[in-house]
């Protein structure tokens, strides 16, 4: 608790201190973040492989843009409601894509992603199909409140959705509901011999999951300024899977740290070459080979813990 | 900041804290820093490379005249792939880390369209020397926001005024399904109408389509006897090559909202008969244009092209409106570009201040085949005034 009350403060006390441009990136690294943490909830305590995370990216975004656009909410109404949305939809993707495990489990979320870029692709009035929503504006809320609309403003928004995020997901893998996850994990058959009806289990952190993906998404948008069908591409949904496995999955924090990375070596490898990609992908064998717990296994090793 | 030299770091910056502000001045002042994400992979890439040649073209002429305003210009050039998501990021990238304040680039419309809410907030002028979509100087306009070039409306303008003294009685249109291909096709809609002739239907491609072969179909079918192709780069030309195999003119009159020499090149002797409207070709008379074709081909052995001359135009407007305005602060080049008028390849070129569209001549072509080319060269058939296709302000249809 001490431990996250520190970095908290540290991370509030960054926009003093820091260039716009690297606001501008650290922002998006949280945002990213919080992405990353969403999918480590499915993928690092109840080993559901994700491979259509974009999705909920995506339709937040669309649902924080539509919303932005088209009426005055205030911005952080407009966020947490992309995000719940987001969450409820997810309801009925988790009760189809359940029906599987394991790879057709995985299958079937990139189906359903692939489904929704489809869709989306058609959609002129909601997504602007290929041109995509242009000029998100960051509403002001009721009394002429505007102070999420500077950038250091929208990062401490963006903070306190990462943080709200992590101590709620932190409180509910060590609930009861997050050792039957585990469980799930472990061993499937033996949490069903136990009592437990696993599927039901299996919808909700999948509403969850996605649910914040969503809020990820949802701050995007008016982060850009600018929402397209790239952000629901299987592309997208690969880069998180690994933000989160570079970081170490199952920690929570490591897949934040995991996006941190992934975005710095992005900007840097980019900058030298085009195929910046190919680059990662070296990196991203050398953890899988060499450092299977990730970053924050690798931190805590260091400091003597054992990882989580 | 990969080459290595005889100095450490540290005596480089010795010297330069310690060497007089004179001598610093004299080795040259702070540069005019231009962004320029565009598309340079991708469909569009052909038309991001030329944007880009074009702008290195003026900064290597104006640089070896001792710069603008006596400073030098720097291009910083970015890779958008065509995706307008990644256009806002290299955007915010030029401008926040680099440290620009112009900006050229953006090759497709949409990627303009997802750049210009932030310009204010950037503080930075975008000039734009490509980007057809007539509502950016229309719904989607801000004041940062500068068109050098002939937007789709007035491309399309020229091509339907041309049109209307033609035989043909329907019509068909394909354009590329975004921002670009679906304005202008609206406008050449409204044109076809008012002209009271007839309108068949209208099909749209994804960008990056290769097998163009059903849209073919279509309208052979369709009894159409004349299409109107908005489409660049690859998408362009694999069409004009694929309605070559299928002898799609041999039915229909082919028309097209930019004729290029890229896609002449492309499909070769497929390209003969092509009528369109064009954006800026190296044929066209005046010798401001003979002048830049020569000192082009000295520099790359062959004659420029639609985005390359579009590309020099559109820098000769922005370099007009900085020396007017002693500077490059948003605040100060904005009142002197709304002013800003030249003679350009084009002819002449006048920034309207009310919604920033640069009012110029429209052109029609036709590709033939001339003695002394090796290919078929596009040929000016019809110039129409400025003021017959350039639309009123902020509008993208015309009255009349």
């Amino acid at each position: 608790m001490r431990f996250l009350i520190a970095v908290a403060a540290l991370l509030a006390l960054l926009p003093f201190g820091l260039p716009p441009y690297a606001m501008t990136l650290l922002t998006e690294a949280l945002i990213l973040g919080l992405f990353a943490m969403s999918l480590d909830l499915m993928v690092g305590y109840a080993r559901l492989i994700s491979f259509g995370h974009a999705a909920a990216y995506g339709f937040g975004a669309y649902a924080s843009g539509n919303f932005l656009l088209h009426t005055s909410m205030p911005l952080p109404c407009a966020v947490l409601l992309a995000g719940l949305l987001g969450g409820l939809v997810a309801i009925g993707v988790g009760w189809v894509c359940t029906q599987a495990t394991g790879v057709s489990f995985s299958m079937l979320t990139l189906a359903y992603a692939q489904l929704l870029y489809a869709v989306a692709f058609k959609w002129t009035p909601v997504t602007g199909a290929s041109d995509g929503l242009a000029g998100i504006p960051r509403n002001p809320g009721p009394f002429g409140v505007t102070w999420w609309s500077t950038k250091a403003g929208f990062y401490y928004l963006t903070l306190a959705c990462l943080l709200g995020t992590f101590v709620f997901c932190r409180e509910l893998v060590r609930s009861p509901f997050g050792a039957v996850l585990r469980g799930i994990r472990e061993n499937e058959a033996k949490t069903i011999a136990l009592g437990y009806n696993t599927r039901r289990y299996k919808i909700a952190i999948v509403a969850i999951s996605f649910g914040f993906a969503g809020l990820a998404g949802a701050l995007y948008a008016p982060f850009a300024g600018f929402a397209n069908t790239e952000l629901l591409f299987w592309l997208l949904s690969g880069q998180v899977l690994i933000m989160v496995i570079v970081g170490g999955a199952g920690t929570l924090i490591g897949p934040v740290l995991g996006a941190v990375f992934f975005l710095y070596m992005q900007q840097q490898l980019s900058s030298y070459t085009d195929s910046w990609a190919l680059f990662f992908g070296v990196i991203f064998v050398l953890f899988v080979l060499f450092m299977p717990e990730g970053i924050w296994g690798l931190i805590l090793s260091r400091f003597g813990k054992k990882a989580a | 900041m990969t080459g290595t030299s005889g100095f450490s770091r540290r005596t480089l910056l010795g010297a330069t804290l310690a060497s007089p502000v004179v001598l610093r001045h004299a080795l040259g002042d702070e540069p005019i820093k231009i962004g320029m994400p565009c598309a340079l992979t991708g469909p569009g890439g052909e038309v991001g490379e030329q944007m880009r040649r074009g702008a290195e073209f003026w900064i290597k002429f104006v640089n070896a005249k001792g710069g603008l305003l006596g400073r030098p210009i720097k291009l910083y050039a970015q890779d958008t792939g065509g995706d307008p998501a990644t256009a806002v990021r290299k955007a915010q990238d030029v401008v926040e880390r680099d440290g620009c304040r112009l900006l050229f680039g953006m090759t497709l419309s949409s990627e303009a369209l997802a750049v210009v809410p932030k310009l204010a907030e950037w503080n930075a002028i975008f000039m734009s020397s490509d980007n057809g979509d007539g509502r950016l100087t229309g719904e989607s306009f801000v004041p940062n926001f500068f068109r050098a070039n002939t937007s789709g409306p007035m491309g399309t303008r020229a091509v339907a005024l041309y049109l209307r003294q033609a035989d043909f009685k329907n019509f068909y249109a394909i354009g590329m399904d975004y921002a670009w291909g679906r304005n202008s096709i609206g406008v050449f809609k409204d044109e076809v109408k008012k002209s009271g002739k007839n309108f068949i239907a209208d099909v749209y491609s994804p960008i990056g389509t290769k097998d163009f072969s059903t849209y073919i179909t279509k309208i052979r079918q369709s009894g159409a006897d004349a299409c109107y192709i908005v489409m660049q780069g690859d998408d362009n030309n694999a069409f004009l090559s694929q309605a070559r195999q299928y002898r799609l003119g041999d039915k229909v009159q082919l028309l097209t909202e930019i004729v290029d020499l890229n896609s002449i090149h492309a499909v070769g002797d497929a390209a003969i008969g092509l009528i369109g409207g064009s954006r800026y070709t190296f044929t066209f008379p005046g010798e401001a244009n003979a002048q830049f074709v020569a000192a082009w081909k000295k520099e790359y052995g062959n004659v420029p092209d639609v985005f390359e001359g579009e590309q020099w135009q559109a820098c000769q407007v922005l370099q007009a409106g900085i020396e007017k305005a002693g500077g490059i602060d948003a605040d100060k080049l904005r009142p002197a570009l709304e002013t800003v008028e030249i003679d350009s390849i084009k002819g002449r070129v006048t920034m309207r201040a009310c919604d920033h569209q640069g009012v110029q001549k429209g052109f029609m072509v036709k590709v033939v085949q001339k003695e002394g080319f090796k290919e078929p060269i596009p040929d000016l058939i019809a110039t129409f005034p400025a003021d017959q296709v350039t639309p009123a302000c902020r509008q993208m249809t015309y009255d009349s």
